[in-house]
């Protein structure tokens, strides 16, 4: 792990002699750098997070900005200096950039920073050809009258569309379609920009004529994830950490240590791949992690530390920390979820939303029997060594540290202490650290050990693998369509069936939230033939898979969105194994789904009996139920019964 | 002139709410009701004429209960290893041992329609699995088979040895108001169309089946007048109207649709007899229902909902002494009260409004002696004492069917909504999405619901509860309706509620 900085060691520095040593070393040379960083971090006044402020913080540090590519920056420039100007929303939730990219254009228009930094929230730029853009920075902060005044503006330059006046105007989603509302009351008529604006939020349309909207909250979270860590890791302020004293001998300053794990320099950077597709399955689910948040969680990945004030580091704590011996508390990958900060700050409802979204992956908690058995006997037990060795062993900071193999040692032999409620509090502790560790280093290769396994989405590798089949446009893999469809028949009739090639559309006959459902109305392929059954495709507004069930000829195809909890349910249903923890929400919408379907199918027998005039569908006097039966090997085939109706 | 009500003692309530509405027919028994009332008028639905009484013929379809709920044999027989004809041979034996004689003896056509015997039990076995009430313990002629088509559809009943009468039990004529008040809404002529389409498919495969094992449907022997309904409009009848065409234009199965349908009448229902309450009583506020949305901790929301339900819960009895007690102030009585025979003029001023005291005096003979203050009070008692039997309960046990009220984590009752009424409020309010804040801002308008702190202004203005707690009952619906998967957030101050239903079919 630690590559060249490994030569530097003497061999012969202990815990004293470093302890001695620290009183005579020279300062760490990077700690202005570290110091403007940890201004980034989680922290109850994190001032660098503000656009406002960022600037100054960054002539006082005197540190090179941290600088993060803009590509929507390009495009606003792209729109406001073509022949056909237009107005632009910039909308995004708090911390997604909004300040950032009207400042940004403003600057890139022409525009002063001085008037920039001058009061008031809207401004008018004059300086292109006798054109004017008037920016409205937060929309927020206006009176009713005077973002009824600037709203106004926007309609009609949207409406005329000439372009002379156009408006940059950055507010967070609920904010302007409120103000559009109150904008419509006050002047008793309905704004013309709500529903578009609405739709185009809701990924319901793609556009609205002559607005550009921009929505920075839907940006690829993966992508900007890896730009936020490659531009923090990658900063000029770490150059100096070259010739720090704290990070060479026997002294491993975790900081750099975990600048080192994070740049991934020996394993193809799999911790930020890894994190990355915890962001976008995060992101897929619903959740919505600002530039801001990726910014802080950069900040605490490298920083965190439990015993250092507010849970993040210093240069100035390091010598401390190494003489405390507590070097792996700082853990990267314990940092990820927030465990660092104090009172656990990152699990509270104030928290920033990405330690919520990180938490809800439940890594540290999920586990299996074969990676426990690994951490717990692994030092003991021959067959489990060499694994132990590669995967715990050879990372002496975090990994087999001297204070785990106590713990583990104590635990397996059974210490009175130990044997006392709570009294393996410390080793369980130490196992759940050792999870998370592994989640971020286990190599792809070890398909013994797993890693989605460690976490609540043990499918989500599978996940990731569709949404990549679906963009190459290869054949979905065979294995999970068949759990789809296996997930999708037992929901539908509550029946544990293990059918995989068809789906069952089935009713109860009355309500469709009854528990079981034993009546066919009508079954598909599993795959889509002949224009009817299952397919799995990629759905281009929503940016994320999902399943079209066509059950008639030319009939309408009812689709369910894929989103990653979706997926999982549906996988672990056909698995048979189902945690109680699981969301009802899941259900419902499965529920919701079968109730679609059942109609269409409704539909699709009224419509063949139109068509066939009094004829009806079914041989005349007679009427056919289908009932599901299911074999004791868990097969379920229908079975036709018979009514003869005319007696 | 009011008019006279049937076989009543005295007319009171009947003037507030109409003949009548009843604790023990809960919403989907009215709804029952309803649907045979408009069955029969399926050429004209929910069209009165007007001078003429809305008259109905209910179907009785003895057969198909009796096979259904009054047949315990069939799984049993079914399980034996006998040959075909021997199970016939011996469920027929115990069934008709059994059967009223009122048409369930002719059932011989059972072994035409179907091919084995045990094809017939899983078709009873079906039926009887969606049934309303299928396992409750009540007598088995007030069972009722889904209703699944005009098949389907039968009256309570009650079975004796001298023969089959129809007591009023069950379907006390609630489902018969439920029906005028539709047809006397605005769009009632819409709504019945449209109902008779989506919900009287006699071709659909249930109900043929319902079909086969009925026969020929079974008739009650006279037309039947519906009950009295003292209103001639009302914004409650358009709000319901309006709340079913929602609902019957989602995409969902009819069927489905039909537990959305009973749980908006159900609520409007109750609205109704909540505000004729308040209106007899003087109260000109709008009824307001204060919602708690279940927490774990004690909340003052959650003191709130229980206080806002003792007061609606004492809404009716106060409307009934008050409306015997405002006679008191007619021109009427005023002239009574002056005339040479006070007690005997009073006594006819009471009459008239109230049906009583009777003319040709048995027991209550005393009470037209009496003086006209004497004769309201023992009119206010005996309204007040009839009125607690039934009427008087009809809030709390219609609240707490529809899923609107509760004792969960607490000894009092109170309002707050499970998941299902949840469920059907999007269904009805949202069209295919809506703002959060104005999903809530309509709850209250048209229901009265009080869920958040906008539509809780008045009573933090009165010191009631501050904006906090109710802040957070409102955000505690916004994440029962995201785990409903009813909810979609957008960024930290923006939720859509989108209803999976939509028009257009959606996502």
């Amino acid at each position: 792990m630690r590559g060249a900085k490994q030569e530097n060691n003497n061999g012969n520095s202990t815990m004293n002699d470093t302890t001695m040593a620290s009183a005579v070393l020279p300062p760490p040379p990077s700690t202005r750098w570290v110091r403007f960083l940890r201004n980034y971090g989680p922290l109850p006044t994190n001032g660098n997070l503000f656009d406002e402020y960022v600037h100054e913080a960054v002539r006082r540090a005197s540190v090179a900005p941290v600088v993060l590519s803009s590509p929507h920056l390009e495009e606003m420039i792209v729109v406001m200096t073509s022949a056909e100007p237009c107005s632009i929303l910039i909308a995004g939730t708090a911390g997604d950039g909004k300040t950032f990219h009207c400042r940004s254009l403003w600057a890139a228009l022409g525009g002063s920073p001085t008037e920039w930094s001058a009061p008031g929230k809207v401004k008018t730029l004059t300086a292109l050809g006798g054109r004017s853009v008037v920016f409205v920075t937060d929309l927020s902060a206006l009176l009713d009258t005077e973002s009824d005044d600037a709203l106004e503006g926007l309609e009609r330059s949207v409406s005329s569309g000439d372009g002379t006046i156009t408006y940059v105007v950055a507010t967070n989603h609920g904010q302007i379609l409120e103000r559009l509302r109150g904008l419509g009351a006050r002047r008793g008529r309905v704004s013309p920009l709500r529903k578009p604006i609405q739709d185009v939020f809701l990924q319901a349309s793609g556009g609205v004529p002559r607005l550009r909207v921009f929505d920075l909250s839907r940006t690829a979270y993966s992508r900007s994830l890896k730009e936020v860590l490659d531009a923090v890791t990658g900063h000029p302020g770490w150059e100096s950490c070259q010739d720090c004293t704290f990070d060479s001998g026997a002294r491993v300053c975790p900081i750099a240590e975990n600048r080192r794990r994070v740049v991934g320099a020996d394993d193809g950077g799999r911790l930020v791949g890894r994190l990355g597709d915890l962001v976008e399955i995060s992101r897929l689910n619903g959740s919505h992690l600002p530039i801001r948040d990726l910014l802080a969680l950069a900040a605490n990945m490298l920083l965190g530390h439990p015993d250092a004030k507010d849970g993040l580091m210093t240069c100035a704590d390091v010598p401390k920390i190494q003489d405390a011996g507590t070097i792996e508390l700082a853990a990267v990958y314990d940092n990820v979820f927030g465990s660092n900060l104090p009172g656990r700050r990152a699990f509270s409802g104030s928290a920033l939303p990405v330690f919520r979204a990180l938490s809800s992956f439940g890594i540290g908690e999920e586990t299996t029997n074969g990676i426990d058995g690994l951490l717990v006997y692994g030092t003991d037990d021959t067959r489990l060594s060499g694994a132990f060795a590669a995967v715990v062993g050879s990372d002496p900071v975090y990994g087999a540290t001297p204070v785990f193999k106590a713990l583990q040692e104590r635990y397996l032999e059974g210490e009175e202490e130990a044997r006392l409620d709570d009294g393996a509090a410390a080793f369980m502790e130490r196992l759940s650290g050792q999870r998370r560790r592994l989640f971020f280093t286990l190599p792809a290769a070890r398909e013994e050990y797993p890693f989605w396994s460690l976490t609540a989405f043990r499918f989500a590798g599978d996940y990731l693998d569709l949404i990549e089949s679906l963009a190459a446009r290869r054949p979905v893999d065979d294995k999970t369509r068949a759990r789809l469809a296996k997930g999708l028949n037992r929901v539908m009739t509550g029946l544990l069936l293990d059918n995989h090639d068809k789906l069952f559309v089935a009713s109860s006959g009355g309500f469709t939230q009854s528990k079981i459902s034993v009546l066919c109305e009508t079954e598909v392929p599993g795959r889509r033939s002949g224009g009817i059954g299952m397919s799995i495709r990629h759905d281009a507004l929503a940016q994320r898979p999902c399943l079209d069930v066509v059950l008639a000829p030319g009939g309408g195809a009812v689709t369910f969105g894929l989103a990653p909890v979706r997926f999982e349910f549906l996988c672990r249903v056909a698995e048979g194994a189902l945690p109680g923890s699981f969301s009802n929400e899941c259900l419902e919408d499965l529920l919701a789904f079968k109730a679609r379907l059942l109609r269409q199918s409704e539909l699709a027998r009224l419509s063949a009996a139109a068509c066939q005039g009094d004829e009806v569908f079914e041989e005349e006097g007679s009427l056919v139920l289908t009932f599901i039966e299911i074999e004791h090997t868990g097969h379920g085939y229908s079975k036709p019964v018979s009514v003869r109706t005319t007696p | 002139m009011r008019p006279r009500i049937e076989k009543v003692d005295f007319a009171v309530d009947e003037h507030i709410w109409g003949h009548r509405l009843y604790d023990e027919q809960l919403p989907h028994l009215t709804m029952l009701e309803f649907l045979n009332v408009l069955w029969s008028n399926a050429g004209a639905p929910l069209r009165e004429e007007p001078g003429r009484t809305v008259t109905y013929k209910p179907q009785r379809q003895i057969r198909l209960r009796s096979l259904l709920f009054n047949n315990p044999y069939v799984e049993a027989i079914r399980a034996r290893a006998i040959p075909d004809a021997d199970k016939w041979a011996e469920w027929e034996a115990l069934f008709l041992e059994e059967a009223t004689g009122r048409g369930d003896k002719d059932i011989g056509h059972l072994r035409r329609a179907f091919l084995s015997f045990d094809d017939f039990a899983r078709a009873i076995e079906l039926l009887r699995s969606s049934a309303f009430e299928g396992q409750s313990n009540k007598r088995w002629s007030s069972k009722f088979v889904f209703p699944f088509g005009p098949d389907a559809l039968y009256e309570d009943l009650r079975f004796e040895s001298d023969g089959v009468s129809n007591d009023r039990r069950f379907f006390a004529r609630t489902g018969e108001l439920l029906y005028l008040m539709l047809c006397r809404s605005a769009k009632g002529a819409e709504l019945g169309d449209r109902l008779v389409e989506r919900l009287f498919s006699a071709s659909a495969p249930m109900n043929r089946l319902v079909r086969t094992l009925q026969g020929e449907p079974q008739r009650a022997d006279d037309d039947r007048n519906v009950g009295y309904l003292p209103h001639a409009s009302n914004p409650r009848f358009d709000r319901m109207c309006d709340d079913w065409l929602a609902v019957l234009s989602r995409d969902m199965p009819a069927y489905d649709a039909l537990e959305h349908l009973i749980a908006t009448a159900g609520l409007n229902l109750l609205l109704y007899f909540l505000e004729c309450g308040a209106r007899a009583v003087g109260d000109a506020n709008p009824v307001e229902l204060v919602c708690e949305i279940v927490s774990r901790d004690r909340s003052k929301v959650r003191a709130l909902s229980g206080e806002s339900f003792q007061y609606n819960e004492s809404l009716s009895l106060r409307a009934v002494r008050a409306s015997v007690e405002d006679i008191r102030s007619t021109p009427e009585w005023e002239a009574a009260l002056a005339s040479a025979d006070p007690s005997g003029e009073c006594a006819a001023v009471l009459r008239a409004y109230f049906q009583w005291p009777p003319a040709g005096g048995d027991e209550d003979v005393d009470a037209a002696r009496a003086s006209g203050e004497e004769m309201i009070r023992t009119l206010a008692a005996k309204a007040e004492s009839r009125h607690d039997q039934h009427l008087g309960k009809v809030h709390w046990s219609w609240s707490r069917a529809l899923g609107l009220s509760s004792r969960r984590l607490s000894r009092r009752v109170r309002y707050a909504p499970n998941d299902r009424l949840l469920k059907t409020l999007v269904v009805a309010i949202v069209d295919d999405r809506m703002q959060f804040d104005e999903f809530l801002h309509e709850a209250h308008t048209r229901y009265g619901l009080v869920m958040g702190d906008a539509e809780g202004a008045r009573l933090v203005r009165e010191n009631l509860v501050d904006q906090e707690a109710l802040a957070d009952n409102r955000g505690r619906l916004e994440s029962r309706l995201l785990g409903l998967g009813l909810l979609r957030r957008l960024s930290d101050s923006c939720s859509f509620v989108e209803n999976p239903f939509t028009s257009k079919g959606g996502e």
